[in-house]
C-alpha cells in the first residue's frame, strides 16, 4: 500500500466520519439539552444551545404524572410480550419451513409469510379496529395491540428463523439422533443453542418495531392503556406548548432501546451475518 | 450377538443408488467398504444408521430387525466425515452426550467418558471447545462420542480422510489396535483403497448399484472380479489395453487394437480363456509388473521383454512411475526412484505376463477366475 | 519468466493477543523458469510467504527480488504474477471460453487476439470441447483446469499455485500432476507450488523448501531431501511411510564404531566416513534415521542387519508395510505384498550402512 495514498485517504475518512458523527449526534444532543431547559426558554424564537439553567426539575414534573409512568410500563409489556410470542412462534414455524419444507408449504409458503410484510399498515386498520371492537369488546386493551403487532412482526421472526434454522448443520442433529436424543430433545440440545444469536437479534428488531409503533396504537388504545408514542405528543397539544417535558420524556423513551442494543450488539452482528455468508 | 445383516436393500432417488444389497457383518469384524466419490458409501451408513429410509429391504442387528426404528432407537453409533461436534459444548460433554441422552447418574458418565479420554489421548483436552482444538484431537473426540455410546455396531465414514499424512498415519494405527472396536461389527467407509487394504478384514468394493465385490485384501487385489474392481483399487492404475486374442506361432497371444504392441499370455491362462467365447477382451496388467530390465540383466522365465520410449519419468519417493510409449500404447510402470530416467530415452521393459487380469470387453467381467 | 529472490523476510502479524512471527529469515532464490514447491505442515508459514511473494500481504523486514528489482512496496497487479487458488473462484454465469479470456479482456486484448489465446491454453489443457459450457456443467478436476488456464492466460513471470490439489481424489491428483508438469515443461515458467502434502512437491517440483514453525529448513531437490535431510525434521515429514528414528549411543568395539540403541536391543553399522565424523564429534548419544524403504527382508547382498518382532502386517496392494518392536523402540519397514509374515513373528531387515542417518541429538541436525 503507498503510504502518500493511505494518510489522504484516512484524512478525507476522518473528516468525513467527523461530520456525520457531528449532524448525526446533534439531535440529541439538543434533545437532552432541551429536555432540562425552562418553559420559557424552549420557546423563545432564537435556540439556545445549552441551557441557562439546567432544572432537573423537569424530571419531577414528568414523571409524578402517573400517565406518564404508565405509558412508559404498557409499552414496555406490550413490546415485551409481543417479542416474545412472535419470537416462539415464529421459531416454530421457521424450524418447519427449515426442516421440512415439503410437508410446510416449501418456498412457496415461506415468501406468502413474508408477503404479509409487504402491504402498507394502513390497509388493515380499519377491518383490524372492526374485529377487535366486535371480538374483544373494545380496543383499548394490551391484548389488542399485542396480537395485531404479530400481524408485522410474525413474518419477520419466522422468515428470519428460518434462515437461522437453513443454516444450523442438519449433520449436528443427526449426530444427536445416533446419541439417542428424540427430535425434540435434539432440537433443545443442538439446534436451539446454533440459533441463539439470531433468535437475539431478530427479539430485538421485533421489540424495537413494537415500541416504536405509532398508528395502531393511536387508533386502537389511548384511555385505559397508552403507549409512549402516543403520550408524547401530548405534552405539545395543550395551550401550553410543553417542548422541553416533551424532550425529557421522549429522551426517556429512548433509552431502553438503546440499552437493549448495546446489550445485545455482539448478537445482533453475528446474527444478522449468519444468514447471508454461506461458510 | 451383535451380527449385522442387510437383506434386499433398495434405495435410490432418480437411480437407483443401492440396488438389492445383500450383506453380512459379523461381530467384531471390520467390515471396509472402499469406492469413488459419490457412489452411495454415505448412504449405505445412514441407511444402516437410519438417517435415510429404504425403498425396500431389511436392516437386522443381533437378530432384530431394525428396519423401521428412528435412528434415535437403534443400538448403532456413527462418525461422520465432518465430525459434527457439537460446537457450544466442550469436548467432555460431546463425547458424554449420548450418555446423557440415557440419563445415566453423573459419577458413572464421568467416569467412562474420562477412561475413553484417556484411551484416545484426549483426556488434556476436556475442558475445551471444538474450535479450539485441531483436526486430529477432534477426530478423536468424534471417535470418543461413539466408543462411549458402546453400540452393537460401528459406522465410521471417512474418518481420517481429511487430516494430515502424519496424523492419519498415527491414527490408522489407533484403528489397528482399539479393542473396543473389535466387540462389535464394524463398517467403515474410505475412498483411500491403501486404507481399505490395510485395515479390512473383509472389502467391499462398491460400485453403482452396491456392492461390486466382497473379499479379503488379497482377493480383490489380486482377484479382482471386473474391471472396475481392478481399475479402482492400485496407484498408479492398471494398464488397460483393448485386445484381440489371436494365435501366433501357436501361442495365444493378446494384440492391442490401438497399437502395436503384442503380448503372449501365460500358459495359466491360456486353457481358461480357450474355454470362453472372448476374442476381443480387455487386457490389464498393473504397473508393479513391469518393471525395466537392465542391459545384460538375466530374464526370468514369463517375462516378456518388450522395447519402449520413456515419455515422462515421476519419482514419488517411495517408486517411481514410468510412463513409457511401447509399440506406440501407453504403458507406466514402477521403477525405484534411484535411477534417474530421461524423456526419450530408450528402454526395456519386462511385463510379467502370469500376473495379467483378463476382463471381458463388453461386461468387465475377470474371464480367468 | 524471472528469478525470484528472498533476502532475510520476516512476516509479523501484530494482534492484541501478541505477536505471531509467522515467517522467520527466509532465504531463497528461485531460479527462473523453476518450479520449487513450499512444503509443510499446516501453521508452517508458507501461505504467509507465498502471499508476501505476491503483494497480498506486506513484509515486516527483507527484500523479495524479481530479477534483481525490488517489489516489496509494488501491488499485485504490477509484479505479474498469477496464482491459482485453491477454491477455484470460477464465475458461475460465464461460459468456460469467457472465464479464460477475462483476464484478457480486462487488459483491453482484442477479441481476435483473446480467442486464439484461449485456444491455445484450451487445447494445452485439454478442456477445448467444454469451451462453449459454464462452469457448473464441469467436474472437478475440468473447473480445476480452467482455474489454472486463466490464471497462465496472462503469460505471468511467477505462477503460483495454491493447495490447487487438496480436493481432488487420487487418481484425479495424479492426473493433474502430469500434466501441471507437462504445462511447466512446455511453457518454461517459474511456478511455485505450496502444498502440505509431500508426495505432490516432490513430485512436482525441481526443489523443495521444508518450512516449518516460519523457518526453512531445507532447500534442495527429492535427492537431497531424501539422502542428505539437514534436520530431524525433514528426515521425518519426508518419505511415506515416514522415516524411523531411534536414540543411540556410540560403541566401539572389534575395532569398529557402531551405533548402539540406548536400551541395547539394536546395532547399527554405519559406513566409514559417517564412523569417522562420530569420532571426531564425540558425543554420547545421537539420532538414527533410517527409511522404511531401506530395510528389507531380502539380504541381497547386505551383510547388516537388525532382529525385530512383527507387530503388524498391513497389506496395502502393491507392497506390504510391516510395523516391528525392537525393544521399546517402534519401527516399520517395506516388504513385497506376498509377504506373509504374522503377528509376533521373528524378521530380519537388512540396510546398507550408507542408509543409516545420523542426527545431532541437540541441534536434531544431520551430522555430515
Amino acid at each position: 500500500m503507498r503510504d502518500r495514498h493511505y494518510k489522504l485517504v484516512a484524512t478525507l475518512m476522518f473528516v468525513f466520519l467527523g461530520l456525520w458523527t457531528i449532524i448525526s449526534l446533534f439531535p440529541y444532543y439538543f434533545q437532552f439539552i432541551t429536555s432540562f431547559k425552562g418553559i420559557e426558554e424552549v420557546n423563545r424564537i432564537t435556540p439556545t444551545f445549552w441551557p441557562d439553567e439546567f432544572l432537573w426539575s423537569n424530571l419531577d414534573l414528568v414523571f409524578s404524572d402517573e400517565t406518564n409512568v404508565a405509558a412508559l410500563l404498557d409499552t414496555l409489556l406490550i413490546a415485551s410480550a409481543n417479542t416474545a410470542l412472535a419470537v416462539f412462534l415464529g421459531s416454530l414455524a421457521g424450524y418447519a419451513l427449515a426442516r421440512f419444507p415439503r410437508q410446510a408449504g416449501g418456498e412457496n409458503m415461506a415468501f406468502w409469510i413474508l408477503s404479509n410484510r409487504m402491504f402498507p399498515p394502513v390497509a388493515i386498520l380499519l377491518p383490524m379496529f372492526r374485529a377487535f371492537d366486535t371480538v374483544l369488546g373494545s380496543t383499548d386493551n394490551h391484548l389488542s395491540l399485542i396480537i395485531l403487532y404479530l400481524v408485522f412482526n410474525m413474518p419477520l421472526a419466522t422468515w428470519l428463523m428460518m434462515v437461522f434454522f437453513r443454516d444450523a448443520p442438519r449433520e449436528l442433529e443427526e449426530a444427536a439422533y445416533l446419541d439417542g436424543y428424540s427430535p425434540l430433545r435434539a432440537f433443545f440440545k443442538v439446534t436451539l443453542p446454533q440459533v441463539v444469536p439470531g433468535m437475539m437479534s431478530v427479539a430485538l428488531l421485533c421489540w424495537i418495531f413494537a415500541w416504536n409503533e405509532y398508528l395502531f396504537a393511536n387508533m386502537l388504545v389511548g384511555s385505559n392503556v397508552a403507549v409512549n408514542t402516543i403520550q408524547m405528543p401530548g405534552f405539545v397539544q395543550g395551550a401550553q406548548k410543553l417542548w422541553n417535558l416533551a424532550a425529557l420524556f421522549s429522551l426517556v423513551a429512548v433509552l431502553p432501546p438503546v440499552v437493549l442494543f448495546m446489550v445485545l450488539r455482539r448478537y445482533m452482528v453475528r446474527g444478522l451475518s449468519l444468514g447471508v455468508v454461506k461458510g | 450377538m451383535a451380527r449385522l445383516e442387510i437383506e434386499g436393500l433398495c434405495k435410490g432417488w432418480d437411480f437407483p443408488v443401492i440396488d438389492r444389497m445383500d450383506l453380512t457383518v459379523e461381530e467384531g469384524e471390520f467390515f471396509v467398504v472402499v469406492g469413488p466419490s459419490g457412489i452411495g458409501k454415505t448412504t449405505l451408513l445412514r441407511l444402516i444408521a437410519g438417517l435415510e429410509s429404504p425403498n425396500e429391504g431389511r436392516i437386522i442387528l443381533g437378530g432384530n430387525d431394525i428396519s423401521r426404528l428412528p435412528p434415535y432407537k437403534r443400538p448403532v453409533a456413527m462418525t461422520f466425515e465432518s465430525y459434527a461436534l457439537y460446537p457450544h459444548l466442550s469436548v467432555f460433554e460431546n463425547i458424554a452426550s449420548p450418555l446423557r441422552a440415557r440419563r445415566l447418574p453423573k459419577a458413572e458418565i464421568e467416569q467412562r467418558v474420562k477412561d475413553v479420554a484417556r484411551l484416545l489421548k484426549i483426556d488434556q483436552l476436556l475442558t475445551r471447545r471444538p474450535a479450539e482444538v485441531s483436526g486430529g484431537q477432534k477426530q478423536r473426540t468424534a471417535l470418543g462420542r461413539t466408543l462411549v455410546a458402546e453400540p452393537e455396531v460401528f459406522l465410521l465414514d471417512e474418518p481420517i480422510s481429511h487430516l494430515d499424512a502424519k496424523i492419519r498415519h498415527e491414527l490408522r494405527a489407533q484403528f489397528h489396535t482399539l479393542e473396543a472396536l473389535r466387540r462389535v461389527a464394524n463398517v467403515y467407509v474410505t475412498h483411500d483403497y491403501a486404507e481399505a487394504l490395510s485395515l479390512g478384514d473383509r472389502i467391499g468394493v462398491m460400485g453403482r448399484g452396491g456392492l461390486v465385490q466382497i473379499g479379503s485384501a488379497h482377493e480383490v487385489f489380486e482377484k479382482p472380479q471386473t474391471l472396475f474392481v481392478a481399475e479402482h483399487l492400485g496407484q498408479p492404475s492398471i494398464n488397460v489395453l483393448d485386445c484381440e486374442l489371436t494365435a501366433r506361432d501357436g501361442v495365444l497371444h493378446a494384440r492391442h487394437r490401438e497399437s502395436l504392441l503384442t503380448v503372449p499370455v501365460a500358459q495359466a491362462h491360456v486353457q481358461r480363456l480357450n474355454g470362453g467365447n472372448a476374442d476381443r477382451v480387455s487386457y490389464g496388467i498393473r504397473p508393479q509388473h513391469i518393471a525395466v530390465v537392465a542391459d545384460g540383466e538375466v530374464v526370468r522365465d514369463g517375462l516378456h521383454v518388450i522395447d519402449s520410449t520413456v515419455t515422462l519419468f515421476e519419482p514419488l519417493g517411495t517408486y517411481a512411475i514410468l510412463i513409457t510409449e511401447t509399440a506406440g500404447a501407453t504403458i507406466t510402470a514402477l521403477s525405484s526412484p534411484e535411477h534417474r530416467y530421461t524423456q526419450g530415452e530408450s528402454i526395456r521393459l519386462g511385463i510379467d505376463t502370469a500376473e495379467a487380469f483378463f476382463f471381458d470387453a463388453v461386461n468387465g467381467k475377470n474371464l480367468v477366475l | 519468466m524471472a528469478r525470484v529472490t528472498l533476502d532475510n523476510v520476516n512476516k509479523i502479524y501484530v494482534s492484541r493477543r501478541g505477536n505471531v512471527h509467522a515467517v522467520q529469515d527466509m532465504s531463497l532464490v528461485i531460479e527462473d523458469g523453476e518450479f520449487i514447491s513450499l512444503l509443510g505442515p499446516s501453521g508452517c508459514g508458507k501461505s504467509s510467504t507465498l502471499r508476501m511473494i505476491v503483494g497480498l500481504e506486506s513484509v515486516t523486514s527483507g527484500e523479495i527480488r524479481f530479477d534483481g528489482e525490488l517489489v516489496n512496496e509494488l501491488e499485485p497487479q504490477e509484479r505479474n504474477v498469477a496464482m491459482a487458488f485453491e477454491t477455484y473462484a470460477l464465475y458461475p454465469n460465464f461460459t468456460i471460453e469467457e472465464n479464460l479470456g477475462f483476464p484478457l479482456e480486462v487488459r483491453g486484448i482484442s477479441k481476435q487476439d483473446r480467442k486464439e489465446e484461449v485456444h491455445r491454453i484450451a487445447e494445452l489443457l485439454q478442456i477445448e470441447d467444454v469451451l462453449g459450457q459454464k462452469p457448473g456443467a464441469l467436474s472437478g478436476g475440468q473447473q480445476q483446469r480452467v482455474s489454472l488456464g486463466r490464471a497462465l492466460i496472462r503469460a505471468p513471470a511467477v505462477f503460483i499455485l495454491d493447495e490447487v490439489m487438496s480436493h481432488l481424489d487420487a487418481h484425479l491428483k495424479f492426473q493433474m500432476m502430469i500434466e501441471l508438469r507437462r504445462i511447466h515443461q512446455s511453457l518454461e515458467r517459474t511456478m511455485l507450488f505450496v502444498t502440505h502434502d509431500q508426495m505432490e512437491a516432490l513430485a512436482l517440483s525441481d526443489r523443495v523448501a521444508v518450512m516449518s514453525d516460519g523457518r526453512l529448513h531445507q532447500f534442495g531437490t527429492r535427492d537431497d531431501l531424501y539422502h542428505a535431510p539437514a534436520n530431524v525434521f525433514v528426515a521425518g515429514f519426508i518419505g511415506e511411510p515416514p522415516t524411523n528414528f531411534f536414540t543411540a549411543r556410540p560403541d566401539e568395539s572389534n575395532g569398529e564404531l557402531t551405533l548402539l540403541t540406548l536400551d541395547g536391543g539394536a546395532r547399527f553399522h554405519l559406513s566409514a566416513e559417517r564412523a569417522s565424523r562420530i569420532r571426531a564429534h564425540g558425543a554420547n548419544q545421537y539420532v538414527i534415521g533410517i527409511r522404511p524403504q531401506n530395510m528389507s527382508r531380502i539380504a541381497n547382498g547386505l551383510k547388516t542387519s537388525i532382529t525385530a518382532q512383527v507387530l503388524l502386517n498391513e497389506y496395502s496392494g502393491e507392497h506390504s508395510i510391516l510395523t516391528l518392536t525392537v525393544g521399546e523402540n517402534r519401527l516399520q519397514a517395506i516388504t513385497a505384498s506376498s509377504d506373509g509374515i504374522k503377528r509376533d513373528e521373528s524378521a530380519e531387515l537388512y540396510y546398507h550402512p550408507d542408509n543409516v542417518l545420523v542426527f545431532d541429538v541437540e541441534t536434531e541436525n544431520l551430522l555430515t
